[in-house]
This record gives structure tokens, C-alpha cells and sequence, in this order.
């Protein structure tokens, strides 16, 4: 009985998941065939068997890990061809259908490039006949190197006593009278002993090293193609190289590059190891992409990082750019525009709130449903930040006092909300971005020639805002009127759509209730709203004392698109002043 | 733009990448004053550096080449060397350009002031010209561009002739019997091996394990074997203790490990001249910049950010002044993209990949990733080599131990960097910097038709070496 283990797959490959398997008991197998589905982390491989016979047992199943070495499955009546013993104890293969494999090979002796097979199998047959080199030390010499080459000086050894070493890769450097010429092995294995030394004159033919557990790999023409393949990686290769190199230098490897150590600052000049990582710019890999199209990048406002690029190998094209940037804009543009139903109302599904007691439904129409959609619409598309600062209005409380009775002869109130108006007005005048829209879809900010300002009133419709047109054409007096008026009708449910329309700024005064300040939302597609919160006395230090003073608490929320929060800070900074100093309102409003 | 386009600039230093950065500037309509102590632009690159070095290293080639001729049966006597024409020829050669560059300066009404700028504040510079006469001048950008000089190592400063920076070694006063060059750089390199072919006995002494510290060992190697047979002596592992001036010629003594363990590998020698060349410094040291904005970082290059801006709004800085590698084309592109930044466009200095070039025989070439640099950062990559003995152009010039290399993304197959020794690399490179920039893969390099027979066919084969299909070299695909 005869035990089939999982081969060595691979440099670096101990095991891997089972994917398929191609036998079952009582199937016969041949050398060479392929038994199972090798899922590694590098690829899927088919292992090809290295015994024939009747299989008996299976010891593993579809799903399983398996490791190098394990025992994958036993046979019967089998030809091991695995180790020389085995082969010694090899009898004919008693497979029907399968050509006579090479199994039956003396040790030691290269097997024939063409055993007797049929077209078809001969793959099969070429696998077998590498899997059957026995495991005898086998050797690499110096292959012909050209024509008229007969030997070279040996510049660099890239192996040593115990590396692995697969076909193809690097393992010296020679040099012949022509040139230095790279010298790939034609063996896979672990290298025993090297032959030759460095600085040597090697002769073709000559034995460079012996391999331990290495199959010399015959004629191109019996190369296995489908048999698993060893993977070297550049970064293998390059320590090799690395490594003989210091080798070469005399040098440990401590001494050539000592850990967590650059190399010792030196005065010599020594090209730059990271060209293209230069002053001021940053640790990040080269993107593939063409130079004009990460100048395109930049010039749309585009990080280039970000951009996934379609091209082959991921090369990222100008049109990659404008693709990207176009999402980008259509993702902004959507969440402005989307219908509320699916920006508002599409929500994760609400559980049952019956299940924990009593709830009552209400319909949602009207204002209450016009006021969601439109502060979630204007909550999705605007960035906002709320700027707060605190005015002192001990004097335009006096003032407002001495005018309020020409305001109720007038029929108006004299209030802080209508004195805001006036004050709002006034900067709206001077910072003409807080009075402007923005029109992303022709990507234009909007500046109005007017100022027409909303204030927020609370009706048991709910929230409504009048619009009161030309404040900046208006004295208090007539605000303080129309204000009145407005409000009144609001709350009326007399006030029509068009006197809620047209506002470029927006006012709330939450202060008839209370409150130290709050985030209002912006009257979307107005850029800014200024919240009032309710004035208290505070003890302010005045000229050396805690003087009492009236404090009106200011929160400007803003659209942080249009505006930088130093213009908000600047805007509501100014507002606070022209509370404190009526005076400013006639100068600059 | 367009608001822009009415600056007044200035810039201080006419080296390349201050003349590069003054001619964008001009032709983008700004008012332009060029400031430099010399004649005319040029800087360190064409006065003392890049240009005439490689007037000289052409000559050098030729001298070698005529050595050579004697394996093609072709036989020369031994070239006799008028250096005084030589000299001329040189001088004739930066003549030609650098009065090409006052032209191209006039014609673009660039103003040259011929002096020195010093910083009255970040805006003002005061010119004192080369005839004397001072002037204040006010800008809305000043570009710093002053360059870099060779470094000084103290231990080896001696008040003599004799003892050289690559300046001097330029002059190329006479042929001295031997030379020390203090320094396996490019520089110590290129200026040895022209003076190796001049006649001199050149012995080259470098603190490191290797020649051209940086570079991938394997494009080190031709080069370094051709220099063994070219120099006297290459002593890896050394450095120069102290210089004597004996009068008749200059004692170094060495120190290292090797030193004295071989009669090649000596304590101490007589040297005619030594060349010290080990490395260069930046010039920031610059009158009145304390009184801008302006950050000096360490070891003296000027702090700049991806728009070459330095920390004072008004002041961009570029060039040797502002980081490694010290290279003239570097200095030129960032010329241009400061240039670009000012006049409002939104640029910033990004490149994949600066090509760096070493002018010996044979030249040595790379750009983008190196093999060291990967082995540092640890990154997984595959090398694909092709080897010059495969090249019929190779053969034809008898030069076969040239190498070209592709170090390429093992995912996308992406060329990440391109290496070349061999002769002619240096124009080679150009290609490979191209396909970095690119983002070209293997495929992209194997599939494009290269001219037959020329060495440039190695790029194409190199890639091809890597599907494991090239035509001339027979290298089964690995792993």
C-alpha cells in the first residue's frame, strides 16, 4: 500500500483548500494524472499524481485544508515513484487503460525524453517522468553560453549552501570576453554544495553546484507546463542578488545594511536612491497616468488618488477624469434635487411601534410635510456651519424704548426681529455673498440686486416664513409695520404663496421663548440664516469692572460652499457691532 | 490668468532652471529680470558643469575609441594633445551656448542684470552689479535659483593649485602624471575618466562599498570594470585621512579596511592633483533672506511645497536649492511649473520619474523605481533584463556589456522604472522615462516597433524577456 502526500507546490505555499476532487475509491490512478483542485493564495492548481494503483482510501474531503505532506489519499496493488525505496519496491502498474510509465526507472538514471504513449497522453507522461527523478543530489553545470564561449570568470555568486533555487533563476554572473552575462539555473531545489568560487575561471560543463531533492529538469521539449509552478518573486530574486552582492563585498549583511539604520550619512555625493521624491512633495506611489491628464486632474479639482482608472493595468485617461468628476457632480447635483420621497423618505424600515403600546397616526400633508421635505432637501445639499457670537444692545434697547410708541402709533411693534431686519439689510449690503445662490448646475453663484428677507414664524400650521421685500429701501418704522402685518396674517392663515416667496436671507428669533443659541437650518436656496436667541443681562468686564448688560445671543448658520467661515465670522462679527452701534447703519448700511 | 499675466518677477540665479523659469515667465507676458553674476545665463551647468564635461568626456571617447581600433585592424599612433585647443574648444562650446541664452534672454525682453541680489524684504531685492552700480528693485514674485557650489571637506583643504574642485578641474590646466579623485560620484567619475584618457595615472578613492553609491549594483558593474582597466587604482572602502602639500605634488594618506593588505591598496601615495568630489551644497545662504519668510530645512535646502512656494507667499524656490537630485533637468521642470503656479494655473511639481545619467564609458541610466529603492520599501516587483551581448547594434560597436532593465508591477505589469549601463544610455533613457510617465506596460514597451539595428531595441527586448519571448535572448519565462 502506497500513500499519496501532497507535493511541495511552490515557493512559499504550505497548503491550500481543496476545490475538487477528481478520484474516488476504487478509481485507478496513473502517475501524472491529475487527482484534485488546489486552491493556494496564489492560483488554483491541479496536483497531478505521483503513484499509480487502485485508489483505496481517500483521507481527505472537498472543503478541507490541506498541508504539504499530508496524506491525501492510499493505493493498492500502487507504484510509488516517490523516493528511491518506493521505487525499488515498484512493481509494473497495473493500470488498464494508462500507458506503462516511467515509474520502473533505475534510480540515479535521467529518465528518456520519449517514453512509448500515445499523442494524447504524453503530457501526462512528461509529468511523470519529472516527478520520477528519484531524490539522488543532482547537479547544474555551466550550459553553453554562446558561440565560441567556452568558459568565463565568475563575478558574482548568486546561491549558497541551502538556497532554493528554481528554473530560470539567476545564479551568477560571469564574465566572458564579451560581456557579463546572468547565468539562470536549469534546476529546481535546494542548492547542497557549491563547486566554484568566486573569481574563478569556469569552463562550460563544469559542475557549478549540486541540489539537494532537485529534479534536473531535462530537454525544453519535457518541461512540464501544467505541473504546479514555483514562483520566484522579484523581490526573492532581488534579495538574492542583494545578498550576494554584500557577499561579494565582504560583508555581512548587518554591515551592508544595518537594521532600522540608513546607510551612515556620508559627505559623498550619492545619487538620490528616491528619484522623483523630491522637496516638497509627497510619499505616494506614481499614478499611472499620463502627465497632462494629472494636470487635468488638478485643474478640475480632481485627486488623481481617487480616480479609478479603466485603462489597462488601471492607467487612468482624461476621460477617467471627467467621468469621475461628473459622478462627483451628479451625486451633489442628486442629493440637491433628488425627490424628497426618496432623499426624505426613504429610510430604513421603521419597526413596529405598536409592539412597545399605544401609538396614534396623524396624516403628514400640509405644511408639516412641505417643511420636512424642504429642510431635509436644504439639510442633504448644503454644508452647513453654524457661526455664534453675542451682541451688546443695552443702548438699542434704549433706543428701541424711546421709538417703540411711533411704532404702535404706526401699527407696529418695535422688536428686535424688525430691528434685525434693518440691521441684516445693512450687511447683506456689504457682504454681498450672503445674499446670493447657487446655481451648481451651470456652476455660477447667483448675486441679487435686492434684499428681500424672510422671517421665520411660528403658526399652529406649523413653521412659515413671510418674505418682506427691499428691507434696504425701508426704515424701522415701516419694517416694524410690515412685519406686524405679515406675522398676523400668517398666523391667520391669510398670508399667500407669494408673500413666502423670493427671500434672499432669513431671520428666527427663538428668543420670545428662550434658549442661549441653536443651529438653525438654511432657507435653501439662500445661503445663510441668522438665529436670534433670547437677549438676558450679563455681567460684561467694561473698563476694568463687570458692568450689566443686555446680551443678545447671534447663530449665523451658512452655506460653507459659498462661504469661508472667516467671511461668516466677519458678516456676523459686523452685525454684532451694528447692534451695539446704530450708529454703523447709517454710515455703511 | 489673465490678471496674472502683468507680474513683475524676478529671478535670482541664470542657471537652467532659472533661465527656464524667466523665459516661460516672459512668454506668458510677465515683466522678467534675470539676475546672475556671469556674462550671460547658464549657471553651473553650462559655464563649469554639464556642458563642458561632456565636451570633454566626447574626446575623451574618441581617444578611447582610437585605442580600440587596433582589435578592428585599424591603427592609430598615439594621439598627441594640443591642451591649449583643446581648452578653446571647450570654452568656444559655452561661449556658443551661453551667448545663444543672452539672445533668446533679448529677444524675449527679459531684463539681465548682470550682479548679485540681496533681500531687502520679500518683495525687494537690491542689485549690486558686476560694474558696481546698485539698484533697489520691487517684484510681485521673486524665484530664487541660485544653485549649488561644490562641497568643501575641511581635512582636505589645502592652499594649492595642485589640490581642485570639479571647477578647476575644468580648466584643465595641464595633464597632471597622476590625479587622485577624492569620490566615486558621477562627477569624480566622468571628470576621471577624461582626464584617464588624457594620459593621467588616475586613482579614484570612495568611502563606500561601491562605485556611484545609489545606484543598482548591477548597472555599477560594466562601468566599474571598464574603470579598472582604465584607472590606476579604485579604492572602495577608503576614505582620505589627510593631504600634504609636498611641493612636487600632494601626499594623501588612506584609511579603511583594505588599506594596506595589498601593495594596490596602499597607506599613503604622491599624488600631481587631486580633484575633491564629494558632493555639492545648496546656495541658500543668500544675503537678506533672513528678512523674508523663506525657511532653510536641513542641510540648507530651501523649503518649498508642490508649487515650488516657499514658506513666504512671495518667494518660490527652485532647483539645486531646494533638494537632491541636484540635476539640471530636474531644476528646469520645477523652473516652469513655479512659473506656471505663479501665473495662477493649478500645477504642482509631480513627476513619476527623473531620469538620472551618468556620462562615463559606458554611460549609466535610470529613472523612476530603482531595485534598491523597492528592496527598501519592501515592494514586490520583477526584473527584466536584457544583456547587450544579445544586441547586433551592441556587437557592432564592440560593446557588448551593456545591460538594459525593466522593473515592472507584477499585478498591472506596469513599468515602475527603467535602468541602462551601457554606451549611449544616456539618450536611451529618454524612452524609459517616457513610459513611466505613461504608465506604459511590458506589453505596451514589447508591442511598439523599435529601429533595427539599434540599441534602443533593448528596451523593446527587455520587455519581451519578460512575457519569457524575446527574439534574441532565449530566457524562459520565470515563475
Amino acid at each position: 500500500m502506497i500513500e499519496f502526500k501532497l507535493p511541495e507546490l511552490g515557493e512559499n505555499i504550505e497548503q491550500g483548500d481543496l476545490v475538487r476532487l477528481m478520484i474516488a475509491p476504487g478509481s485507478t490512478v496513473s502517475a501524472g494524472q491529475s487527482v484534485m483542485e488546489l486552491e493556494t493564495d496564489k492560483a488554483v492548481l491541479e496536483v497531478p499524481s505521483s503513484v499509480s494503483g487502485t485508489v483505496q482510501q481517500i483521507h481527505v474531503k472537498e472543503g478541507d485544508k490541506i498541508k504539504v505532506g499530508q496524506v491525501i489519499f492510499t493505493v493498492e496493488n500502487g507504484a510509488g515513484v516517490r523516493s528511491a525505496p518506493e521505487i525499488a519496491a515498484t512493481v509494473a502498474p497495473t493500470e488498464p487503460v494508462g500507458p506503462p510509465v516511467a515509474a520502473s526507472q533505475p534510480a540515479g538514471s535521467p529518465a528518456p525524453s520519449s517514453a512509448p504513449s500515445t499523442p494524447a497522453s504524453a503530457p501526462a507522461v512528461e509529468r511523470a517522468e519529472r516527478r520520477a527523478q528519484p531524490q539522488v543530489a543532482s547537479e547544474f553545470k555551466l550550459p553553453e553560453l554562446g558561440e565560441n564561449i567556452s568558459q568565463g570568470d565568475l563575478v558574482r555568486l548568486m546561491i549558497a549552501p541551502g538556497t532554493k533555487v528554481s528554473e530560470g533563476q539567476p545564479v551568477m554572473e560571469l564574465e566572458t570576453d564579451k560581456a557579463v552575462v546572468e547565468v539562470p539555473s536549469s534546476v529546481s531545489g535546494v542548492v547542497k554544495e557549491v563547486k566554484v568560487k568566486e573569481g574563478e575561471k569556469i569552463k562550460v560543463g563544469q559542475v557549478i553546484f549540486t541540489l539537494e531533492g532537485g529534479a534536473p529538469v531535462q530537454a525544453e521539449t519535457t518541461r512540464a507546463r501544467n505541473a504546479p509552478v514555483e514562483h520566484v518573486s522579484g523581490q526573492h530574486g532581488a534579495r538574492l542578488a542583494f545578498q550576494a552582492a554584500i557577499r561579494a563585498e565582504g560583508k555581512t549583511e548587518e554591515q551592508a545594511l544595518p537594521p532600522d539604520q540608513p546607510r551612515p550619512a556620508s559627505p559623498v555625493f550619492s545619487m538620490p536612491l528616491q528619484l522623483g521624491k523630491v522637496a516638497g512633495t509627497e510619499h505616494r506611489q506614481a499614478i499611472p497616468a499620463a502627465p497632462h491628464v494629472r494636470r487635468f486632474a488638478r485643474e478640475v479639482g480632481v485627486d488623481i488618488y481617487e480616480v479609478k482608472g479603466t485603462g489597462p493595468g488601471g492607467r487612468i485617461s482624461e476621460d477617467d477624469i471627467k467621468a469621475y468628476a461628473k459622478a462627483l457632480l451628479s451625486a451633489a447635483a442628486t442629493a440637491a434635487q433628488a425627490p424628497p420621497r426618496a432623499g426624505y423618505f426613504a429610510q430604513p424600515q421603521l419597526p413596529d411601534f405598536a409592539k412597545w403600546g399605544k401609538v396614534e397616526r396623524v396624516s403628514m400633508r400640509g405644511v408639516r410635510r412641505k417643511t420636512a421635505e424642504h429642510l431635509a432637501e436644504a439639510w442633504n445639499t448644503i454644508p452647513h456651519v453654524t457661526q455664534h457670537d453675542r451682541a451688546d444692545i443695552t443702548e438699542l434697547e434704549q433706543l428701541r424704548a424711546r421709538f417703540a410708541p411711533k411704532a404702535e402709533e404706526a401699527g407696529g411693534k418695535m422688536t428686535v426681529t424688525a430691528i434685525a431686519l434693518k440691521v441684516c439689510a445693512a450687511a447683506l449690503k456689504v457682504f454681498p455673498q450672503f445674499n446670493a445662490s447657487i446655481d451648481i448646475e451651470k456652476e455660477e453663484i447667483v448675486y441679487k440686486q435686492y434684499i428681500n428677507i424672510g422671517v421665520a414664524a411660528d403658526t399652529d400650521r406649523g413653521l412659515l416664513v413671510p418674505v418682506i421685500r427691499d428691507v434696504d429701501k425701508k426704515n424701522i418704522v415701516e419694517l416694524a409695520v410690515e412685519l406686524s402685518q405679515l406675522s398676523k396674517k400668517a398666523r391667520d392663515k391669510k398670508i399667500t404663496p407669494e408673500e413666502m416667496q423670493g427671500g434672499t436671507f432669513t431671520i428666527t428669533n427663538l428668543g420670545g421663548i428662550g434658549g442661549v443659541g441653536f443651529t438653525p437650518i438654511v432657507n435653501h436656496p439662500e445661503v445663510a440664516i441668522l438665529g436670534l436667541s433670547r437677549s438676558r443681562m450679563e455681567p460684561e468686564w467694561i473698563n476694568g469692572k463687570f458692568e450689566p448688560r443686555l446680551i443678545l445671543p447671534l447663530s449665523l448658520s451658512y452655506d460653507h460652499r459659498l462661504i469661508d467661515g472667516a467671511d461668516a465670522a466677519r458678516f456676523l462679527r459686523w452685525i454684532a457691532e451694528a447692534f451695539e452701534q446704530p450708529f454703523l447703519l447709517s454710515v455703511q448700511g | 490668468m489673465s490678471e496674472t499675466t502683468n507680474l513683475n518677477i524676478a529671478v535670482v540665479g541664470g542657471g537652467p532652471g532659472g533661465y527656464a523659469a524667466a523665459f516661460l515667465a516672459a512668454d506668458l507676458g510677465m515683466t522678467v529680470t534675470l539676475i546672475d553674476p556671469e556674462v550671460n545665463p547658464g549657471g553651473v551647468c553650462l559655464y563649469r558643469g554639464c556642458i563642458p564635461s561632456k565636451a570633454l568626456l566626447h574626446v575623451a571617447k574618441l581617444v578611447e575609441e582610437s585605442h580600440q581600433a587596433k582589435d578592428w585592424g585599424i591603427e592609430f599612433a598615439a594621439p598627441k594633445i594640443n591642451l591649449a585647443r583643446l581648452r578653446s574648444w571647450k570654452e568656444g562650446v559655452v561661449k556658443k551656448l551661453t551667448g545663444g541664452l543672452g539672445i533668446l534672454s533679448k529677444q524675449r525682453k527679459v531684463r539681465y542684470v548682470q550682479g548679485r541680489a540681496e533681500f531687502e524684504n520679500s518683495t525687494t531685492l537690491r542689485v549690486t552689479k558686476t560694474d558696481g552700480a546698485e539698484e533697489v528693485l520691487s517684484f510681485d514674485r521673486i524665484i530664487i535659483a541660485t544653485g549649488s557650489r561644490p562641497a568643501i571637506v575641511p581635512s582636505l583643504k589645502l592652499d594649492t593649485p595642485r589640490m581642485m574642485d570639479s571647477t578647476g578641474a575644468l580648466n584643465l590646466e595641464d595633464i597632471p602624471g597622476s590625479l587622485l579623485v577624492v569620490g566615486g560620484g558621477y562627477i569624480g567619475l566622468e571628470l576621471g575618466s577624461v582626464y584617464a584618457a588624457l594620459g593621467t595615472r588616475v586613482t579614484v578613492v570612495e568611502m563606500l562599498s561601491g562605485l556611484l553609491p545609489g545606484a543598482d549594483r548591477d548597472l555599477v558593474l560594466p562601468l566599474h570594470k571598464r574603470l579598472e582597466k582604465m584607472f590606476e587604482g579604485i579604492l572602495l572602502n577608503t576614505t582620505v585621512a589627510a593631504v600634504q602639500d609636498e611641493g612636487t605634488g600632494i601626499r594623501a594618506t588612506f584609511e579603511g579596511a583594505d588599506v594596506g593588505v595589498s601593495e594596490a591598496k596602499p597607506h599613503e601615495k604622491v599624488f600631481d592633483r587631486v580633484l575633491v568630489s564629494v558632493g555639492r551644497k545648496p546656495n541658500s545662504e543668500i544675503a537678506g533672506l533672513e528678512k523674508t519668510q523663506v525657511q532653510v530645512g536641513q542641510r540648507g535646502f530651501i523649503q518649498v511645497n508642490k508649487q515650488l512656494q516657499t514658506d513666504d507667499l512671495a518667494v518660490y524656490a527652485i532647483g539645486d536649492v531646494v533638494g537632491e537630485p541636484m540635476l539640471a533637468h530636474k531644476a528646469m521642470h520645477e523652473g516652469r511649473t513655479a512659473v506656471e503656479a505663479i501665473a495662477g494655473h493649478k500645477v504642482a511639481f509631480e513627476p513619476n520619474a527623473i531620469p538620472a545619467v551618468v556620462f562615463t564609458d559606458p554611460e549609466v541610466a535610470w529613472c523612476g523605481l530603482t531595485e534598491t529603492q523597492a528592496q527598501n520599501e519592501n515592494r514586490e516587483i520583477k526584473v527584466a533584463k536584457f544583456p547587450w551581448a544579445a544586441s547586433g547594434r551592441a556587437i557592432t560597436l564592440d560593446r557588448p556589456e551593456g545591460m538594459t532593465k525593466l522593473l515592472i508591477d507584477p499585478q498591472t505589469e506596469r513599468v515602475l522604472g527603467v535602468g541602462i549601463v551601457g554606451v549611449g544610455a544616456g539618450e536611451l533613457i529618454a524612452e524609459g522615462v517616457l513610459a513611466v510617465e505613461m504608465a506604459a506596460l511590458a506589453r505596451d514597451v514589447a508591442m511598439t516597433i523599435h529601429p533595427h539595428p539599434t540599441l534602443s531595441e533593448t528596451v523593446m527586448e527587455s520587455a519581451e524577456v519578460f512575457f519569457g519571448t524575446s527574439t534574441d535572448i532565449y530566457r524562459p519565462k520565470r515563475g
